[in-house]
């Protein structure tokens, strides 16, 4: 089935998806929400990778702050997920056509398989956390980060945009 | 009465022609935004007795204090141009002013209470003075990260009834 098939079909079946396109507030709450909770999540990111990279939070030990970290990194993650889909269930044709924001959602799946690799590297031992390759896994989680909040950023404007409307 | 002031400043055009300038200056404000948020909530966090809980919150303080400072100082230099840009739409927005008037409230906390209650010794301070001068500091800067999302995105009017 074509993708852009199951966008129009949630663009006239979701519901709720009218209220929140036409709707004052609805749709400027919910890319606030979406906003502060990506600050929230990727500020402590950054946190804990430039403790990876070796230039932040130095007096703990690297090993220390990422699983103490993790669970209020979640709770702006969850935020963050449940808002940014909330945001496409209210224009999915919107978003559809919008370049950045498929790079957009491509880098994320790399920052996924980046963190993955974070943790591959640093489960073995004590020491992992401090090593070469632990350090370049976190300054890859930085520029990810970086550009996956410059994409979603640059999605406002019409740059690299088709317009789909719905038959 | 500043109504001059912000019509000279945007008679500056500090962007001149350039459509780039203006998104570019977004993305680093937002960008700085993460980092002073990130060494700001692990503070907080830590008076909360959450997070980096291994280290007193003068430790944990000490180490975040450049990434704030330097947080603020890019937040402030990508500021003051994206409102140059577009002063008089500023100065007519009640958004604005009610998140100005929130940022001078925050700037003044963090650098007078949440600084002496952070940087204390062990034992100064009881635990829940520091909880609440911890949660006082989240709530205030997530409000102003909210407030500068919604200016120009819900009506310039919507607080009025607040800056007049």
């Amino acid at each position: 089935m074509d993708l852009l098939e199951v966008f129009r079909w949630m663009e006239v079946n979701l519901p709720g998806g009218v209220y929140l396109r036409e709707s004052t507030f609805g749709f400027s709450i919910l890319l606030t929400v979406h906003v502060v909770s990506l600050c929230w999540f990727m500020g402590l990111i950054v946190m804990m990778d430039l403790r990876l990279v070796g230039i932040a939070n130095l007096r703990t030990p690297a090993s220390a702050v990422s699983p103490k970290l993790l669970p209020w990194q979640m709770v702006g993650f969850a935020v963050m997920v449940i808002s940014g889909l909330m945001l496409v269930w209210a224009q999915p044709l919107r978003y559809f056509g919008k370049t950045f924001f498929w790079w957009k959602m491509g880098l994320m799946l790399l920052a996924g398989m980046n963190a993955a690799i974070i943790h591959l590297i640093t489960h073995r031992s004590e020491a992992a956390w401090d090593s070469k390759a632990a350090k370049v896994a976190g300054a890859a989680s930085i520029v990810l980060w970086v550009a996956i909040l410059a994409l979603g950023r640059l999605v406002a404007y019409d740059w690299m945009t088709t317009e789909y409307f719905v038959e | 009465m500043l109504l001059p002031f912000f019509e000279w400043m945007e008679g500056l055009a500090v962007y001149g022609p350039s459509i780039y300038l203006g998104p570019a200056v977004n993305i680093v404000h937002l960008t700085a935004m993460t980092v002073f948020l990130g060494s700001l909530l692990i503070v907080d966090l830590r008076l909360l007795g959450a997070g980096l809980t291994q280290q007193p919150a003068a430790t944990v303080a000490r180490d975040a204090q450049p990434w704030l400072l330097g947080g603020l100082a890019m937040l402030t230099l990508t500021g003051i141009p994206a409102v140059m840009a577009t002063a008089t739409l500023q100065y007519n927005n009640s958004v604005f002013w009610v998140k100005m008037y929130l940022l001078f409230v925050a700037l003044a906390y963090t650098f007078t209470v949440r600084r002496k209650v952070a940087f204390a010794s062990e034992g100064r301070f009881g635990s829940g003075t520091m909880k609440v001068v911890g949660l006082l500091s989240i709530v205030m800067w997530l409000g102003v990260a909210a407030l500068a999302r919604l200016i120009m995105m819900i009506p310039a009017n919507t607080f009025e009834f607040l800056v007049g």
